[in-house]
């Protein structure tokens, strides 16, 4: 198992992170910091709560050691989260600055949810039916973006042709985390103009991307389907009736363009099972 | 006889110290106030085409600028480094205090640059930016208002204030 976490306690407030140390190194897998409560650790084991109170000076420090200082510099802190050094996603949450329908910031941040990236090596080796294109659906926190990373290093590793990535929030492989011989990856870019550019450009055996939320996503990844390139994505679906029953998945479901579709459950068990067509 | 007169002459010579040192202090502003200029022109550009984040944006902007404004913002950039202070604003404040001789009005700006920077959105960070480079140009522009007249005058009455002490000694 890799994590960064040297990484992620440097950006906690100071008064916390011997504790955070000490309480949730193997096991943590959320901090939730609010405003004028103390820090909650959502482990594997349970949730405990520190004693000390989080102040608007903390979570003021965290966004801000978390983007080096420069919110403005991570594009995605105008949508709500910001990825730390190591590949950890912090969620904000509080006064959202909204401007012609857009939202361009947060006035005051309230509450913080910083989820742990962790890296396991050789899970995706279990996976059935692990050739062809595959879609990965789970609840969140269920571990749909760790396993397609290992995913896609075993798929880069096995030297069936390159595999393109497009990582849009650079969660997927943050310095440390090893992408394998033959991935190229395309960070900070929208995934439907990701997709396209890479389909041009560098001629992938595999795409990749993580979380698609979108039409647009759905509809570049069909596009580059028919172009004969497989795919590898994951989407937001408890189940698989939840993904049929999604109409922005409609299109990517009817393409028929997956072969295997891979249902992660809360407890990070997963089934695979080939989509019918 | 000759004591006399080498007071004098220290009193012209200290008066007249006086009033270049404070010329002198004039152009230290106004070369501080350019330099702060050029390095925000230098981190807007960067910012507006690479997004650069504020560490390595002042590290750069110290190499494009000179004198002390290049050492406050390499001060800042290692401030930022640290990740000590909760926000941007406070690492500008420890890098002016780190930062000795500073001009009045660039610690002013600097200051005001600080409250800027740390925002959320690229375009608000912009307008930040925008809003410093203009208070900065204001005041180089006043100082610059018959800036020949007022150095002389400086000089002048420096020198005149020490004869006329000397005068009124002797």
């Amino acid at each position: 198992m890799r994590c960064a976490w040297k990484e992620l306690l440097a950006i906690l407030p100071i008064w916390c992170r011997s504790e955070v140390d000490e309480l949730g190194q193997d096991t943590l897998q959320e901090l939730r910091l609010r405003m004028g409560l103390p820090p909650e650790l959502v482990r594997s084991n349970g949730t405990i709560r520190l004693k000390r109170s989080v102040s608007a000076e903390d979570l003021n420090y965290v966004v801000n050691t978390a983007s080096r200082y420069s919110p403005w510099s991570a594009a995605s802190a105008a949508q709500g989260y910001i990825t730390a050094p190591g590949g950890h996603r912090i969620g904000l949450c509080g006064q959202a600055v909204v401007q012609q329908g857009d939202m361009t910031g947060m006035r005051q941040v309230t509450s913080l949810c910083i989820r742990i990236a962790r890296d396991f090596d050789g899970i995706a080796r279990k996976i059935q039916y692990g050739s062809g294109s595959i879609l990965i659906i789970g609840s969140p926190g269920s571990g749909k973006t760790t396993l397609l990373r290992d995913l896609i290093r075993q798929r880069s590793g096995a030297g069936n042709g390159s595999i393109a990535v497009v990582d849009e929030r650079g969660e997927l492989f943050p310095p440390g985390f090893p992408s394998g011989n033959r991935t190229d990856i395309l960070g900070g870019c929208g995934k439907a103009q990701g997709i396209e550019m890479l389909v041009r450009t560098m001629g992938p055996a595999t795409i990749a991307v993580d979380e698609i939320t979108s039409e647009h996503d759905c509809e570049a990844l069909i596009k580059a389907g028919w172009c004969g390139v497989n795919l590898l994505a994951t989407a937001h679906a408890a189940s698989k009736e939840d993904l049929y029953a999604r109409p922005v998945y409609r299109p990517l479901v009817k393409s028929h363009l997956f072969d295997t579709l891979i249902v992660l459950q809360s407890d990070k068990s997963w089934k695979a099972e080939r989509m019918e067509l | 006889m000759s004591l006399k007169l080498i007071g004098a002459v220290l009193i012209i010579a200290g008066c007249g110290g006086v009033g270049f040192s404070m010329a002198a202090a004039h152009r230290r502003e106004e070369n501080a106030l350019r330099q702060l200029i050029g390095a925000l022109d230098y981190m807007g550009c960067e910012l507006q085409y690479h997004l650069t984040p504020l560490p390595e944006l002042c590290r750069c902007a110290a190499a494009e600028s000179g004198g002390c404004i290049s050492r406050v913002l390499l001060n800042l950039s290692s401030e930022l480094e640290s990740q000590i202070a909760p926000d941007a604003a406070s690492c500008m404040n420890a890098a002016i205090a780190k930062t000795p001789k500073l001009p009045t009005r660039a610690r002013k700006n600097l200051t005001l640059l600080g409250s800027s920077l740390g925002r959320f959105d690229l375009q608000g960070q912009l307008k930040g930016l925008e809003g410093a480079r203009q208070q900065c140009r204001r005041e180089l522009e006043e100082l610059s208002t018959d800036r020949d007249v007022r150095l002389r005058s400086y000089q002048t009455l420096g020198l005149c204030a020490g004869s006329a002490l000397a005068i009124l000694f002797l």
